[in-house]
């Protein structure tokens, strides 16, 4: 009988081979996938969020633990889609045109993902226009902008104004987030929030998609 | 005061006659080529094209008519090869994509891809895959990762130390022309080591290799610092062994000409927080540190300078435990960075290359009335008793408006009591 405590330890330590083999164990003995994703990997993220922001976790440690995570989820996201499970938001997510950065777009991506969301990540240097095209095609509820140089923090404003004149502006909570940008900013340019790490990017998404 | 007895005075703690200002004597106190290149239009220089001798950034050659435009007081050596491993030598035209004419190397070689982007290569050849990558309509490159599939069992810490070597007779010729040259002027002289940077993220990916192994992806090392120390450990004590024989070498080949070193461009903070907990940093890069700093002190009279972005509130004792002279950027933005609070903790003990204007709001997008303001506060702070010397946080950015630029310089010819040249 698979030790499903196991899964949500091997999460918060980053042991992705450990992860993956309780999950394959836990699905051969019929588990739910939804719960193993309720009970287990999301309470692990959880955990890794507040460790990382009081500072007991850095960003090597958020890193593999989502890599655990991803590993586990690799193998109950079939299952999910199979039973039609819902996600708790649909998240669209990628750098501003322009800006090759990653690393930080990719926690929140992980921490989204561990949140319980799916996340559509489109990587880098990601024009308006596909931003708009993806939350059209996957009906996303969330979108996720993040830029760090100062000289791509306008195409937020610019992605943002796309979503308008696409008439899918509505649809979506705009939240922006990485190193030069701040609040103001994201009020500025009428993004719905901002968040300064990984963390607080879960709690806001959670936040938003109730509203 | 010549301008390197301004600096020195600085180093070592004492009020010298006016700020020390520097820009452009290292790769991480730059100015991006475009902005060098409207500063020469505004101070009336010869026109020509700016030459990029740092390609990575695309910073712009900062030459001696503008330096004595703008005041600066130190001159940088930097090695032979560039971060894409090819020397600035045999300069040829080339235009970036909003049609400013520059200067490249003539080993800067590049394509466009089907997107637009820019791709250069390392060694500036063609035939391998390329290093860096600069986005259509951009302005400076990143590294593009090639990380092999990793072999955990099979992995072997020899293949991040393909890039560490003895330097070479060549390189040590050309760090002592260098030197000479930059010694001629009256300016201080502050020197970038290559070997010395351990773990810095930029240099992991080794834009300058062309088939790096080991670990190079920057994700995947963070990780390594966490899930493979010993690995770690194994390749910082190689090249700490191979940077303390080339220190020896470099200080026969330059003695004491050289003021300041810049050692290493590692990245402990974040904007809100660090990559790691302090006693990680003790545990994985201290000892390496004190090492390297502790040879220059002993053999030298040469000042180390540590770069490190980000909040690092919680590293600087260890940095001056370490041995560290001179602190940089100095990001007042990120958290527990303060100006005031960095200066009554540790300004008897520490030197603040950089802290002078933000590069985040206020240079890029501030009013050059808030320029201003904030350069005067941060002078006034930062020079008490020494221990300062003028730049901006990190390289100015392209785009940062040339007349905020000016409002810089001519608010710390204020604070200096000196009348501004004219711009």
């Amino acid at each position: 009988m698979a030790d499903l405590s196991k899964l949500h330890d091997a999460i918060l330590t980053g042991d992705s081979k450990t992860a993956v083999a309780v999950t394959k164990e836990a699905l051969a003995e019929n588990a739910d996938p939804m719960e193993l994703v309720t009970k287990y990997m999301v309470p692990a993220m959880d955990e890794v969020g507040r460790r990382f922001e009081c500072e007991e976790y850095f960003v090597p440690e958020l890193l593999l633990a989502a890599r655990a995570m991803k590993g586990s989820l690799e193998l109950i996201r079939p299952l999910l889609v199979e039973r039609g499970a819902e996600p708790a938001g649909r998240v669209v997510i990628g750098t501003v045109k322009g800006d090759l950065h990653d690393i930080g777009k990719n926690l929140v991506a992980s921490m989204l993902e561990g949140g319980g969301f799916e996340v559509i990540d489109l990587g880098t240097d990601v024009a308006p226009d596909k931003f708009v095209q993806a939350v059209k095609d996957r009906n996303a509820n969330i979108v996720c902008l993040s830029a760090l140089l100062t000289v791509t923090m306008p195409s937020m404003k610019t992605t943002i104004e796309a979503l308008r004149t696409a008439g899918v502006r509505d649809q979506v909570k705009v939240m922006v987030g990485g190193a030069p940008v701040t609040q103001q900013y994201a009020s500025d340019i009428g993004a719905d929030g901002y968040g300064d790490n990984a963390n607080e990017a879960v709690r806001l998404a959670r936040a938003l998609v109730a509203t | 005061m010549t301008s390197k007895e301004r600096t020195l005075a600085a180093l070592n703690h004492k009020e010298p006659d006016r700020l020390p200002v520097d820009f452009g004597s290292t790769a991480v106190t730059g100015i991006h080529v475009s902005c060098v290149a409207a500063l020469r239009g505004r101070y009336g220089l010869e026109k020509r094209p700016v030459k990029v001798h740092e390609p990575y950034q695309m910073l712009g050659l900062v030459e001696n008519d503008l330096k004595e435009a703008m005041g600066l007081d130190v001159n940088g050596v930097f090695g032979r090869k560039t971060l894409f491993g090819f020397p600035n030598e045999n300069w040829k035209p080339w235009r970036m994509d909003d049609g400013l004419e520059i200067l490249v190397p003539d080993a800067f070689r590049v394509t466009k891809d089907a997107n637009g982007d820019t791709l250069i290569y390392p060694e500036g050849d063609l035939t391998a895959p390329p290093s860096g990558r600069m986005p259509k309509g951009g302005y400076f490159f990143d590294t593009v990762i090639r990380q092999e599939p990793i072999d955990e069992e099979r992995l072997d810490p020899e293949d991040n130390l393909e890039e560490f070597g003895p330097l070479s007779a060549a390189d040590l010729a050309h760090y002592a022309s260098c030197v000479r040259e930059a010694s001629s002027s009256g300016r201080a002289v502050m020197l970038g080591m290559s070997g010395t940077a351990f773990g810095d993220i930029a240099l992991v990916p080794a834009p300058f290799l062309k088939r790096p192994k080991g670990i190079r992806d920057v994700a995947e090392w963070y990780m390594t610092t966490c899930a493979r120390r010993e690995y770690v450990h194994s390749i910082f004590s190689r090249q700490c062994e191979i940077a303390i024989g080339n220190l020896q070498k470099l200080h026969e080949a330059v003695g004491n000409a050289v003021d300041a070193v810049f050692l290493c461009g590692t990245d402990f903070g974040t904007q809100s927080s660090s990559f790691c907990s302090k006693e990680t940093f003790n545990e994985l890069w201290f000892p390496y540190y004190k090492q390297v700093n502790g040879w220059i002190h002993k053999h030298t009279t040469w000042k180390t300078f540590k770069h490190s972005c980000g909040s690092v509130d919680r590293f600087i004792p260890s940095f001056i435990e370490a041995g560290f002279d001179i602190l940089n950027p100095v990001q007042c933005s990120a958290a527990n960075m303060g100006a005031g609070h960095l200066k009554s903790a540790y300004g008897d003990r520490l030197v603040f290359w950089g802290g002078g204007i933000d590069t985040q709001k206020v240079l890029p997008f501030g009013t050059p009335e808030e320029v201003r303001a904030q350069v005067l506060e941060r002078c006034e702070i930062f020079s008490k008793n020494g221990g300062f010397v003028f730049n901006s946080i990190h390289n100015i950015q392209a785009r940062t408006p040339v007349e905020n630029i000016i409002a810089m310089i001519d608010a710390i010819h204020e604070f200096n009591g000196a009348r501004a040249p004219a711009a």
